[in-house]
């Protein structure tokens, strides 16, 4: 479902990401990892259209981002990192003019509106001004702003940030559910998050790719250590001698 | 097109919630009305001093047309110079300070469907402004009309409406493309403000000015083109100046937000 060949980002004279090469299989949920700055948010700003690579090139469903950036966009949802949320409008006015640009039919439009809602539990504060609600409230917002029109391809940064601890239990609950039919593509820096929600976890440090595998086999590989354990290990030698790691065979049938 | 309208329904629903719609509204009528009453004050003072003087040849030159009507209008040029640069100030800054931006930059549509949105929703908030503007030459025929006929000629008032809503057009283009440039909406508004205000003024220093100098000014500065409106003349070198504004202005917003992803 997608696919990153050598990709690289450079803004002037610092290095954001480094031919990064990877793919992910359709249905799956993937964790993108990697310390702060790793350059978790560029790669997804470059698999959105909303940023260019510097070099090498990225395909969703078969587009490349650059040659039809219209193609990609009619098949992702992407949550940012900060919410994309206008203040002065109420969530129910918000949704709406969302789920118009993504070009859902005016007919199931209110439908279509009520299921993220729903799916994002925000239903009972549609009325409320995008001002005055908690930070939680406007991270679910962005949620339910990238499952409009249910797209193929969801791209999260950091779903989670913001949510109290019964919230995160929730979206992770929702994350879940959207494996099989969605490929999600979703960056973290909380281990925990991971384990709970990912088939397969890919790993970044410094721009460079330094683990993507099944979540299982990054453990057996690393036997009786834990995961931030291996984490802090892959993250903080990237200039070592470590070879590059295989691709999970599962990932390959995309 | 479809999307170009869904962004302009938002950005029309972000006027009307917030109190930048009605700001404008209300500036705008409450100068009208200042300007409407002194003109029509004088109008009348001047009227009666030539009864007093028995001057019937000056009496048939004076009608509310040519001295209420067109210099109101070219007044409220004036007025749109800080007028505008309140409506097209948020309309990209805001947008790039709450990192909105991303949402439309990913959604599928073209950035000059954006544009083009932004800018439809602020002419429509200019036209509800003219329509305030229109009220006043409109009380004038109500009131002002005898068996004599209409008080006003509505061509030349009509033209003159024409030419003021090509100016705040124009005036616009420059706002937005201003506020392309940067995440400050305080920032925007000032430097439209700046320019907008330099080409009005610019003028002044017409009558100092000689020769081709003089023509070169007088053709550069807005309130020129929009004089000739409000006389009633609707000129071709008139109109493409407006149009000329808008359709840079437009272009470079377009080219300001394509730039951004580079950036």
């Amino acid at each position: 479902m997608i696919e990153v060949t050598q990709l690289t980002k450079r803004y002037r004279d610092l290095t954001a990401i480094e031919d990064l090469s990877f793919r992910v299989g359709k249905g799956e949920i993937l964790g993108f990892l990697g310390p702060n700055g790793a350059g978790k948010s560029t790669t997804m700003r470059i698999l959105t259209g909303f940023q260019p690579a510097t070099s090498g090139t990225a395909k969703v469903a078969g587009f490349d981002v650059f040659e039809q950036p219209l193609e990609v966009k009619k098949r992702i949802g992407y949550l940012p990192e900060i919410p994309p949320v206008y203040p002065d409008m109420s969530i129910a006015s918000y949704l709406r003019f969302v789920a118009e640009l993504k070009g859902v039919p005016r007919k199931v439009r209110r439908d279509e509106v009520d299921r993220v809602a729903e799916a994002a539990k925000v239903s009972h504060v549609m009325d409320r001004l995008i001002a005055n609600v908690s930070k939680g409230y406007r991270q679910r917002v962005g949620i339910a702003q990238a499952l409009l029109g249910s797209p193929d391809v969801l791209i999260l940064d950091e779903p989670t940030v913001g949510l109290d601890p019964s919230q995160i239990l929730e979206v992770r609950e929702l994350i879940r559910s959207l494996a099989g039919q969605h490929t999600v593509v979703l960056s973290t820096h909380i281990l925990q998050e991971v384990s709970a929600t990912c088939d397969t976890v890919l790993i970044i440090a410094r721009g460079r790719l330094v683990a993507h595998e099944k979540l299982d086999a990054l453990q057996a590989r690393h036997p009786g250590r834990s995961l931030d354990e291996i984490f802090l290990q892959l993250t903080s030698d990237t200039r070592g001698a470590i070879a590059p790691p295989p691709a999970p065979e599962s990932t390959e049938a995309a | 097109m479809r999307n170009a309208i869904a962004i302009a329904k938002k950005e029309l629903y972000l006027y009307f919630t917030t109190p930048i719609a009605y700001v404008a509204f209300f500036a705008t009528s409450f100068i009208g009305a200042w300007f409407f009453l002194s003109l029509t004050a004088s109008f009348q003072r001047q009227s009666m001093q030539f009864m007093q003087f028995q001057a019937p040849q000056m009496m048939e030159r004076m009608n509310l047309t040519d001295m209420v009507a067109a210099p109101l209008l070219v007044n409220m040029g004036l007025i749109l110079t800080f007028v505008i640069p309140f409506l097209s100030m948020r309309l990209f800054s805001e947008e790039r300070r709450q990192k909105t931006m991303e949402l439309l930059m990913t959604a599928p549509l073209r950035s000059s469907e954006i544009v083009f949105g932004k800018y439809l929703a602020a002419l429509v908030v200019l036209a509800v402004v003219l329509a305030i503007v229109a009220v006043f030459p409109t009380l004038l025929t109500i009131f002002g009309s005898s068996s004599a006929g209409s008080a006003i000629e509505w061509q030349t008032v009509g033209a003159g409406l024409v030419g003021l809503f090509l100016c705040g057009a124009a005036f616009l283009a420059i706002g937005i493309f201003v506020s392309s440039l940067t995440d400050s909406q305080v920032v925007a508004a000032l430097i439209t403000f700046f320019v907008l205000l330099l080409s009005w003024m610019v003028s002044w220093k017409a009558a100092e000015a000689e020769g081709a100098m003089r023509e070169v000014i007088l053709h550069a500065s807005s309130v020129t083109h929009l004089v000739s409106f409000a006389r009633g003349m609707v000129d071709l070198k008139d109109v493409v100046y407006f149009f000329s504004v808008i359709v840079l202005g437009l272009f470079l917003t377009h080219r300001a937000v394509e730039a951004r992803r580079w950036a």
